[in-house]
């Protein structure tokens, strides 16, 4: 396995008296999908605010190659090219699809404020350019008939891929995304596979996915972790995990079978 | 749409051309009345419309621009023309710095945090006599510039009025740019925005620093307009007057806020008999506006246009 991209060491989040995470320690390899699954309450959400920032590790390191990023503030940790999406979907509801996206990619067609006031200058242009990759983002997702209507508007599986064009939009090396099949009907979460193996194969884009719905873990994900309490209990391959019996126990349960669409 | 542009830009500086010949010297006062509460408003909307962050410091931001130009054109000698810019741009230091404090509590808190930065900056014009004549206030020296003084509303029009449409339009550009943008985001979700590499505290607090320097520059013209620096006109009830102004005009709109501002310039005059309740009737209009007009003024004319769209498509 070459250099991780994203490397989770030891990392323990407590809330009060709760361990929310304790000792997880994760590698994601560049180019590759890797999911994490858990039953409710195992500590998957937390984890993905721990690397984005939105919590602060008491015990352990995160690294993105070789910088350390735990501690930093989320928006910097953006900046160093992690992009998320949130579970319960959090869009800018009055804005239209397309300003949505072109938020994460103002940092990259940037101007100042006097040519912000004055219009002027290289304001068209750079709006332009803007308007532009965020209309390619758009039509990755297939939303490019949907440009100017308000995000709240939209129904929720094309809110969740706005979700995704937005988060693409800040340019990433690794997109976490978090839980992005709840709530989609069998024909969307396809749909969603398919982006989502585009993205990685044809753009090289590293993606760790949170998830537990198993249709979508179990197709595209190249390496697998499972968390449960707070720890890690097994990590390998879709079919390794599969077939360890610690997951099936405390994970699965009784209704393994259906659960692993077997 | 291009044509339309020139059309009314022409007209404007037809009617900046003409007024001043054709309306009497009270209207003129009133006209530049409209447009310094309107760019005070205006630094209220960036703030509170589209960061969504509460405010009531822009009174403060007001006295704040008109004393610091007065002091500082008194003890200097430099020409208002000069000091007010330059007051304005370290009120919008101040505001920056004052929203890097503040804004770490949100909501009510920060409600009351703006609303103490008011009561300071009033008690501490009050009691700075030496430079600020204390309770009993200061006179606004006139506004000179080429050699000519500019002091009654016909004279100061021909100043206001240039520098308010100014402002106005740059007001607008930058909240259709990719800062306003970036502010309308961050109201909607703060999480979100971070997430999408926004450095959320620093576009609060920079739309604080607009709200002081645009509050700023109004109170400058405020003060011309006025003469005189009274410490008692900068209360807290003042910040909750251009808050009411800013809320009947619709927090996102720049043309609602000028009418807005015409409207509670105008009103007084309109209901001359019914002075003493003139706080009452400010009072019911914001309430009105709050329950029935969240949106305000703008949101009436937008209503306007659709009925009138409706209508029109039902005649064959």
């Amino acid at each position: 396995m070459s250099a991780p991209l994203l490397s989770i060491r030891d990392v323990a989040v407590r809330f009060g008296g709760i361990v929310a995470l304790d000792g997880v320690s994760l590698d994601v390899a560049p180019g590759s999908i890797h999911a994490v699954i858990g039953p409710n309450g195992a500590g998957k959400s937390t984890l993905l605010n721990a690397i984005t920032g939105l919590y602060r590790p008491a015990n352990g390191a995160i690294f993105l190659q070789e910088k350390r990023i735990d501690g930093l503030a989320p928006h910097l940790i953006t900046r160093m090219g992690i992009a998320r999406t949130f579970q319960n979907t959090e869009l800018f509801g009055d804005m239209t699809t397309i300003e949505n996206v072109m938020i994460g990619l103002d940092r990259h067609h940037a101007y100042g404020l006097l040519t912000a006031v004055t219009h002027a200058g290289t304001f068209k242009r750079a709006e332009a350019e803007a308007r532009e990759a965020a209309a390619k983002l758009l039509d990755l997702v297939g939303l490019s008939g949907q440009m100017t209507v308000a995000a709240s508007a939209l129904p929720f599986g094309n809110q969740r891929r706005l979700e995704i064009a937005r988060a693409l939009a800040i340019q990433p090396r690794l997109l976490l995304l978090d839980e992005p099949a709840a709530g989609l009907r069998e024909a969307e979460i396809d749909d969603l596979n398919a982006i989502l193996l585009r993205l990685c194969r044809t753009q090289g884009l590293t993606i760790l996915v949170i998830d537990h719905v198993m249709p979508l873990v179990m197709t595209i994900s190249d390496r697998i972790s499972v968390l449960n309490f707070g720890r890690k209990i097994a990590e390998g391959e879709p079919e390794q995990v599969r077939r360890e019996p610690e997951v099936i126990k405390a994970y699965l349960g009784d209704r393994a079978k259906h659960a692993l669409g077997a | 749409m291009t044509i339309s542009k020139t059309i009314a830009a022409f007209v404007g500086v037809a009617l900046f051309l003409i007024s001043p010949h054709v309306l009497p010297e009270f209207r003129l006062f009133q006209v530049c009345l409209i447009a310094a509460t309107a760019v005070v408003v205006l630094g209220q909307t960036v703030v509170t419309g589209f960061a969504g962050q509460i405010s009531l410091a822009q009174s403060a931001f007001v006295a704040l621009g008109g004393y610091g130009s007065t002091i500082l054109s008194t003890s200097t000698g430099q020409p208002f023309w000069v000091t007010l810019p330059v007051t304005a741009v370290a009120v919008g230091v101040i505001g920056f710095v004052l929203g890097q404090a503040t804004l770490r509590v949100s909501g009510h808190y920060l409600a009351l945090a703006t609303m103490a930065f008011t009561a300071i900056v009033q008690l501490a014009l009050i009691h700075g006599d030496p430079l600020t004549g204390g309770a009993a206030g200061m006179p606004v020296p006139a506004f000179e510039m080429f050699g000519r003084t500019f002091s009654t509303g016909g004279e100061l029009f021909y100043v206001i009025l240039p520098v308010f449409v100014a402002l106005f339009v740059m007001t607008a550009n930058a909240m259709s740019s990719r800062f306003g943008r970036g502010l309308t985001a961050l109201r909607q979700s703060e999480t979100a925005a971070e997430a999408m590499g926004l450095d959320v505290l620093r576009y609060k607090a920079g739309a604080f620093a607009a709200s002081g320097f645009l509050g700023a520059i109004g109170g400058g013209m405020l003060a011309l307009l006025s003469t005189y620096l009274d410490p008692a006109q900068f209360s807290i009830t003042q910040s909750v007057y251009f808050l009411a102004i800013a809320v009947v005009g619709g927090m996102l709109s720049p043309v609602g806020i000028v009418v807005s501002s015409a409207l509670f310039v105008l009103l007084p005059e309109l209901l001359q008999s019914f002075q003493s309740y003139l706080g009452l009737v400010f009072a019911l209009l914001l309430l009105g506006f709050i329950v029935l007009r969240p949106e305000g003024i703008s949101s009436i004319a937008r209503t306007l246009v659709r009925v009138k769209d409706s209508s029109a498509r039902e005649v064959p």
